[in-house]
C-alpha cells in the first residue's frame, strides 16, 4: 500500500473541564515518517491533547487539520485508519490475546488471510506467542502494554496515537517498545507518543514540551536542549518549575 | 449524515459480550439462578392460599352439638384443631404463637340450640397478621352455613342465597395470579439489571475509551451488546411461561403471538432503562443501585403483582401508571388468565407503547458518543 505523507496541523487548540483549563493554546503540526514525542508532567494535558486529536473530545476553540500530500482532508475519511491506544488500561481482564486479536479483526473487518499473516507478525515481534492464550488480567505490566499495541497496530494504521504506553513498565519491557516504534516507523506511518518519562523524550525524532495545557518548546531533541542550555528534559522541567515558583 | 452499520461489527460485539457472561459468575447467576429461584420462591414457599390454620378449641359445653362445631372446622380442612389446656391460657398461646385463632364454645350452646336459641360460639383472631385474619374471616360464614346443615341434619332453608363465582380463578389460586404475574419481575430484573450493568462496565474498565477510537459505531456497541441480554430476556419468558403451565398447571386463555409481542414491548422498555442507568452511572455500583430502585422495586411492589394498586393511596395509583410493570402485570395477566385480546387490552398496550417509545428515545440521546463529560 503506497502511503501518503499525512500531517495534522493543531492551531489554537483550547480546552477547559469545569474550572480547570486543560489545553491553553495549542499549536503544534505532527507529519508522517517522524517519531513524534509529547513530552510533559503528569496533569499537562497530554492526555487531552491526544483525545482531541483522536476526535473524543471537542476542542472549545481552535482548530484540527488533517492533510494528505498537503492537501487537508476531512477527519471522517482519516478516522477509520487511525489507531490509539489510551493510558489508561482499556483491555477486558477476562479475555485472552487471541480472543483480543479476534475481537478487534472483526471491529476492524480485517480480510481472514490478512489477519493470520498480521496476527503472526505481531505475536512475533511482541513475543507474546507462548502467552496468546492467557487472559489479560494474568499479563505483566509490559506484555499488557504490548498487547493494547498489537490491538492498535492489527488494522495497518496510518495514525498511530499512544498515551503514556511505557508508564509503569519496567526498563527492559520500556526498551523493547521503543525497538518496536522504531520499526513500525520504518513502515513510514505517523506516530505520536506521549510520555512523563524525561529519558524517553531523546529518543524521538521531534518533541513537543507541553506543560500546564501550553507547548512550551518543540523540535529535534538534542538541538532543543543545546537552544535552551540544558542537559536534559529533567533540568528542563524542574528549572522551569523554580521559576515558576520564583526561586 | 451517513448511515453506516456493521452487522459483523454488532455481531463482534455481541460475540464478546458472551464472552464475558460465560465468564463472570455473577451475570450467569443472575441470568440462570434469578427466575429459577424467583419461581421456587412465588411458586412454592410464598402460597397465599391458608390452609391447616392451627385453631385452639375451647370447648366448655362438652355437647354433641359443640363437638359437631368442631368436626365442621376440623373437616374444612382449613384449620386444624387441638384442644385449649384451660381458657385462661388462650391470649399467652396466641402470642406465642402457638395458635393462629380460637374456637371458644361457651357453656349451654347445646342447649340453646336444642331450645331453638341462638347458640353462640366466639372466633378470637390474632389480628397482627392480618392477611391471615382477613382469609380466616372469609372461611367462616361458609363454615357456619356448613354448621347449620351438620347440627340440624338437614338442607338449612334459605329464603335468598348469594351465590359467589369467581370468574378465570374459580378456586382463587394463588399461584395462577402469581406465576403469570413473575413474568413482569423476572424480565423487569434480569434485562435492567444486566443491561445497566454491561454498558457501565465498558466505562468503569476504561474499554468504552478504545471502542469509541475504533470504526465502531455507538449503536452497534449498543445492538452488540444488548443482543444476548435480548436471548435471556426471552429465555426467561419461555422458561416462567413452560413453568406456569406444565408445574403449576395454569392455564392459558389467550393468544400467543400477542403475549410474545407483550412481552417484547415490555422488554424494548426495561433494555432501553437499563441503557439510559448505565449512562447516567457509569459505574457497576452505582448501576446495581439504581436498577434495584428503578428495576426492581417497581416491578416486585409497585406493579400490582402482589399488592394491588386499586388499594394503593391516590398518589401511588397515578405515580404507578408511568411504571411499565403496572402495564405489563395487566396485560399479561388479561391474555394468560382471561384470553384477553388487542381490543380488550388497548389502554395498558397504548400505554406500554408510549413509555417504550420515550425511553428508547432518551437511551438513544443520553449515550454518549465521545469522551465530553
Amino acid at each position: 500500500m503506497p502511503s501518503e505523507p499525512l500531517s495534522i496541523d493543531a492551531r489554537h487548540v483550547k480546552k477547559r473541564f469545569g474550572t480547570t483549563q486543560a489545553l491553553r493554546d495549542v499549536n503544534a503540526t505532527f507529519q508522517t515518517g517522524v517519531l513524534h514525542g509529547l513530552i510533559g508532567p503528569d496533569g499537562a494535558g497530554k492526555t487531552t491533547l491526544l483525545r482531541t486529536l483522536m476526535g473524543l473530545l471537542r476542542p472549545d476553540e481552535g482548530s484540527i487539520t488533517f492533510t494528505k500530500n498537503k492537501i487537508p482532508v476531512p477527519f471522517s475519511s482519516i478516522r477509520p485508519t487511525m489507531a490509539y491506544m489510551p493510558q489508561q488500561q482499556s483491555l477486558y481482564p477476562d479475555l485472552s490475546c487471541s480472543e483480543h486479536l479476534d475481537f478487534f479483526r472483526d471491529l476492524y473487518q480485517i480480510p481472514k488471510n490478512l489477519y493470520q499473516e498480521r496476527r503472526k507478525e505481531l505475536l512475533h515481534i511482541t513475543r507474546l506467542e507462548q502467552f496468546a492464550d492467557r487472559s489479560a488480567s494474568q499479563l505483566s505490566g509490559g506484555m499488557y502494554k504490548k498487547l493494547g499495541l498489537m490491538c492498535a497496530l492489527l488494522q495497518s494504521p496510518t495514525i498511530l496515537l499512544l498515551d503514556e504506553p511505557t508508564n509503569g513498565v519496567d526498563p527492559i519491557s520500556r526498551r523493547e517498545f521503543w525497538d518496536l516504534l522504531y520499526r513500525l516507523l520504518a513502515q513510514n506511518i505517523l506516530i505520536l507518543i506521549s510520555t512523563a518519562y524525561m529519558d524517553e523524550a531523546e529518543r524521538c525524532g521531534h518533541v513537543h514540551l507541553l506543560d500546564e495545557g501550553a507547548i512550551l518548546a518543540h523540535g529535534e531533541p538534542r538541538a532543543l536542549l543545546e537552544k535552551e542550555q540544558v542537559k536534559n528534559f529533567d533540568t528542563f522541567f524542574i528549572n522551569r518549575a523554580h521559576k515558576g515558583a520564583g526561586v | 449524515m451517513t448511515f453506516d452499520f456493521s452487522v459483523t461489527r454488532t455481531l463482534s460485539m455481541a460475540k464478546k459480550e458472551v464472552r464475558h457472561i460465560l465468564q463472570d459468575p455473577f451475570t450467569l447467576a443472575v441470568a440462570l439462578g434469578f427466575p429459577l429461584l424467583l419461581l421456587t420462591f412465588f411458586g412454592y414457599v410464598i402460597d397465599f392460599n391458608v390452609k391447616n390454620i392451627r385453631l385452639l378449641a375451647v370447648d366448655s359445653d362438652h355437647s354433641r352439638a359443640s363437638r359437631q362445631l368442631m368436626e365442621v372446622f376440623e373437616s374444612s380442612q382449613y384449620f386444624k384443631l387441638t384442644a385449649a389446656p384451660s381458657s385462661g391460657q388462650i391470649v399467652h398461646l396466641l402470642d406465642e404463637e402457638k395458635a393462629k385463632a380460637v374456637l371458644m364454645i361457651e357453656p349451654g350452646f347445646g342447649k340453646d340450640w336444642a331450645r331453638n336459641r341462638t347458640a353462640k360460639a366466639q372466633v378470637i383472631l390474632d389480628g397482627a397478621d392480618n392477611s391471615i385474619a382477613g382469609t380466616i374471616l372469609t372461611y367462616l360464614s361458609g363454615i357456619q352455613a356448613a354448621a347449620l346443615k351438620k347440627l340440624s341434619g338437614e338442607e338449612f332453608r334459605q329464603t335468598i342465597t348469594l351465590k359467589t363465582r369467581f370468574l378465570y380463578n374459580p378456586e382463587l389460586n394463588s399461584q395462577w395470579f402469581v406465576i403469570p404475574g413473575l413474568t413482569v419481575v423476572i424480565i423487569g430484573i434480569i434485562s435492567i439489571l444486566l443491561t445497566a450493568l454491561t454498558v457501565a462496565r465498558e466505562w468503569e474498565n476504561g474499554s468504552m475509551e478504545l471502542l469509541l477510537s475504533t470504526p465502531v459505531r455507538p449503536l452497534e456497541i449498543i445492538i452488540g451488546k444488548l443482543a444476548p441480554y435480548i436471548l435471556i430476556g426471552l429465555g426467561a419468558v419461555v422458561t416462567v411461561y413452560l413453568a406456569a403451565r406444565g408445574l403449576f398447571q395454569v392455564p392459558f386463555k389467550g393468544n400467543h403471538l400477542l403475549y410474545l409481542v407483550a412481552c417484547a414491548l415490555f422488554l424494548g422498555t426495561t433494555l432501553a432503562q437499563g441503557l439510559v442507568i448505565s449512562v447516567v452511572a457509569r459505574q457497576q455500583a452505582l448501576a446495581i443501585q439504581l436498577a434495584n430502585i428503578t428495576g426492581m422495586l417497581p416491578s416486585l411492589l409497585l406493579s400490582g403483582f402482589i399488592f394491588p394498586i386499586e388499594s394503593m393511596p391516590r398518589f401511588f395509583q397515578i405515580f404507578t401508571s408511568i411504571l411499565p410493570a403496572k402495564w405489563f402485570m395487566v396485560i399479561i395477566r388479561g391474555i394468560f388468565l382471561k384470553g384477553a385480546g388487542l381490543l380488550d387490552l388497548k389502554t395498558p398496550f397504548i400505554a406500554l407503547f408510549i413509555i417504550n417509545v420515550v425511553l428508547i428515545f432518551i437511551a438513544a440521546k443520553s449515550f454518549k458518543k465521545d469522551l465530553e463529560p
